[in-house]
Formats: C-alpha cells, structure tokens, sequence
C-alpha cells in the first residue's frame, strides 16, 4: 500500500479504536505536565497525540510513552478537550498487541515476584502487555 | 441485614486480610456479607479500546449473578470496583451491545444492578458504625490514599470529587482516627507497571510515601490490593536506592475499621503486612 495511505488509515484506526476524534486536541500540553511516568517515556503524551494528528505510524509505534502508561486517566480528567488519552494510548498497545508485538514474555518474569505479587497486578500486566 | 458480595480473585490470595477483615467488620455492625453463589475474575483493568466487547462478557455475568440475589452488590477491591462499574455504565448507556452480549450467553442482564464500595456504605450508615465503635483509635495519623481506580472516570463511577475526594477522610475520622493532608492522594502507585517497568513504581511510590510523611502520618490506608502492595512491597527496594528512607505500614481501610470496631487479632490479617504494623498500633494501644 502506498505509505501515505497506509499512515492516514493508522490514524483512522487508532481513532476508530478508541473512539476518539484526534482533532480536539489543540496541544496545551497540560496531559504530560501531570502526568506521574511523562519522565519515563521517550515520547510523552501530549507528543504521541500530535504524532497520531500527523499520522507519523512509525514515531507513534517506536514511542516508548503507551508502554509507560498505567492508564491512571489523571490526563483523561483534566483535559480541558475532553480527549479521553489513555484510550489513546490502550489504542496504540492494542495496535501493537493485534499485530501480535507484545512486548513481555511471561518467562522472562522472575519467578520470586511472580509468587509475591498479587494476581491482579500479574493479569493487568498481561491484559495490557501481551497478546 | 444481609449484604450480596463480590470479592474477587485476589481476596481469596494475597489480599485475604481485606477479605477476613471486612467480613469480621460487617459481623461487627450486625450485618452479613453474602458471597455471590458463583462468580468468575473481573477481568481486571478494564479496557480502554472501544472495539473490546470480549472483555466486557464476564463483568455482565458477574453482574446478572447478583441481580438474581439483590440490587446491589458490594464490592472491596477497587480494581473490581472500577471494572464492574464501568462494564455497568456501557451496558446501560448502550442498550444495543446489551443485547448483543445479552443474546450469546445463558444468562440476562437488565443493566439495573448496583456496584457499591463498602466506603460509600460506611457513608450511608454513619449512625450506625459509631454505635458499634469499641476501641478509640486516639487519632492515630492517617494518610488516605485513594489512587485512581476508585475516582477515575468520574462521570461513570460517581464515588468522589476525582482531584479532591473526602469520602475516605470522612470515614477515617468517623472512626476515630485523624486524617493527615495527603496532597498526592489521588496519584497513581505504579498500578502494573511494577511487572514490567519497576523502577518507575519505585520512584513514584517513593514521592507518595515521602508526601505522606512529610505531612505527619503514621501510616497509610488504602482500599485497592495493587496499591497496597505497591506501597508495602516497594518499601524494601526503595530502601537501597535512598538510603535515608524509613519504613511506614500500610493498612486495608478494612482493618484499621476492624480494630476500632473491637474484632479480635486473628482476624485483622496484619502478619500479611510487609511493613510490620506492629509497632504503631502497640504505640497506640491498639493491639
Ligand atoms: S490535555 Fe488534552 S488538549 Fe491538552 S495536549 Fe493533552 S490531549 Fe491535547
Ligand atoms: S493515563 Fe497514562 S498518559 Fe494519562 S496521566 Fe495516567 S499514565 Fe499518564
């Protein structure tokens, strides 16, 4: 498919995913200023959306930002636009995880924590990480 | 007065003091918890992608399990909480992926059942757990942490104010105890990335410990299973990269109301306490 193409339906889908318009957001940045993992993420919130509004696939997929967030939805409650972000970034873990790129192995958990850690946290990790 | 009660999964593993703590705290005001007769795991973190129907199969069971009992159904854990409230919300918003879900499985649900915190029982029926307090806390210092799954959204799940709830304070004084400023109080505690990015829930448990602190409490008191270990088990790893960091135990709001309401030690859970409790509630005379 023509790259072109191919980047406008990406951006299509992620709003068809998430049931969001990409449009409203007018970048005020406030998502990233209290955003508790912004500083853990190479592309932070605010950015991943403008990625998304320029239909940069390849940017949005290489962002480590949708894999550090916990889906807090502190951003989803103060967007003065009302953009839900955390369905935004479910919707590019959920493109990654369809396209059957998870990004933890179940394996590679060391086995002390996994019997320590309550199975809620275990499930949530795997909800979100793997496919 | 017989309650119908979800407990979810992780009550009956590594959350079991939530669970025995608020079955002996509801005993105590002369009330049952009612285990549904069946019930099957949440879920766990709802999900966020519109296209998603899948995940909303066993929230609608769950929930037409209990409306087969009662109208309401409560439920501890904020995880469950939060999944079953906002399953609950599209399944009554949106009549048509009722249906559709309604259509492929054995039971039916109308969409009319009630999802409760026992923190928004407590709210209604303040009367009634004063009049069955029997230890004075002596306003040990509390910090109420509510972390996001019981705020957020706030248009679905109605609980509190999202940036600046009370519902938790209210009841930690109700009981006795004196709630601390906690400014950081609806910040998240890492949630799941303690699986995969530890180092993140490491630093921002350690910010909300440190706000806690700072601000005079004792100890820390949550509702939500993932919080409570974040917060418990991360003081430990927290430990070796600030040197100067003390430890501060964590508490079920379950079983800080079980102490104030007289049940007897076995059934408070606190050896489950990473952080040893001890200590504070001896300081207290609590124990
Ligand atoms: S807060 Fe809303 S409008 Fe502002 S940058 Fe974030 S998503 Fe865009
Ligand atoms: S929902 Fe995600 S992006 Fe938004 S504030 Fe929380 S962690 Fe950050």
């Amino acid at each position: 498919m023509n790259k072109i193409l191919e980047e406008k339906d990406f951006t299509r889908r992620i709003e068809e995913i998430s049931d969001q318009k990409i449009s409203d957001c007018y970048q005020c940045g406030r998502c990233t200023a209290g955003c508790p993992f912004a500083k853990f993420m190479d592309v932070p919130p605010n950015m991943v959306i403008r990625f998304i509004q320029l239909q940069l696939k390849d940017e949005v997929l290489a962002a480590s930002g949708p894999w550090f967030c916990a889906a807090c939805l502190v951003c989803q409650t103060r967007c003065p636009r009302g953009v839900d972000i955390p369905r935004l970034m479910e919707a590019v873990r959920v493109f990654h995880l369809r396209a059957k790129q998870g990004v933890i192995d179940v394996n590679n958990i060391d086995k002390e924590f996994m019997l320590d850690a309550p199975p809620l946290a275990l499930m949530s990790a795997f909800s979100k990480y793997t496919y | 007065m017989k309650l119908s009660y979800y407990p979810g999964c992780t009550l009956y593993t590594k959350a079991k003091p939530l669970n025995t703590s608020l079955h002996a705290s509801f005993r105590a005001i002369g009330a049952e918890l009612n285990e549904l007769a069946h019930w099957y795991c949440c879920g766990t973190t709802f999900t966020l992608a519109r296209d998603n129907r899948m995940s909303l199969i066993a929230p609608l069971r769950i929930l037409a399990k209990a409306q087969g009992e009662d109208s309401m159904v409560l439920v501890p854990c904020s995880i469950c909480y939060n999944t079953l409230k906002r399953a609950n919300y599209i399944l009554k918003q949106d009549p048509e992926v009722l249906d559709i879900i309604n259509e492929h499985l054995e039971e039916s649900y109308d969409g009319n059942e009630k999802v409760v915190h026992p923190l928004e029982f407590f709210r209604d029926n303040k009367e009634l757990i004063k009049s069955k307090l029997k230890k004075n806390l002596n306003g040990i210092k509390l910090a109420c942490y509510y972390g996001c799954l019981l705020l957020r959204p706030q248009k679905e799940l109605q609980f509190d104010d999202p940036e600046s709830p009370t519902i938790f304070e209210a009841f930690v004084n109700l009981i006795g105890a004196t709630p601390v400023d906690f400014p950081l109080k609806v910040e998240c505690c890492g949630s799941y990335l303690v699986v995969n990015s530890p180092d993140a829930a490491i630093e921002v448990v350690y910010k909300l410990l440190r706000n806690a602190q700072g601000n005079g409490a004792e100890a820390i008191v949550t509702s939500c299973p993932l919080c409570y270990y974040n917060l418990d088990a991360l003081q430990n790893k927290i430990k070796k990269v600030h040197a100067e960091f003390k430890e501060i135990p964590i508490f079920y709001f379950s079983q800080i109301l079980a102490i104030a309401l007289g049940v007897e030690e076995k059934n408070l859970g606190l050896e489950q306490n990473k952080v040893s409790p001890v200590n504070i509630l001896r300081e207290y005379n609590l124990l």
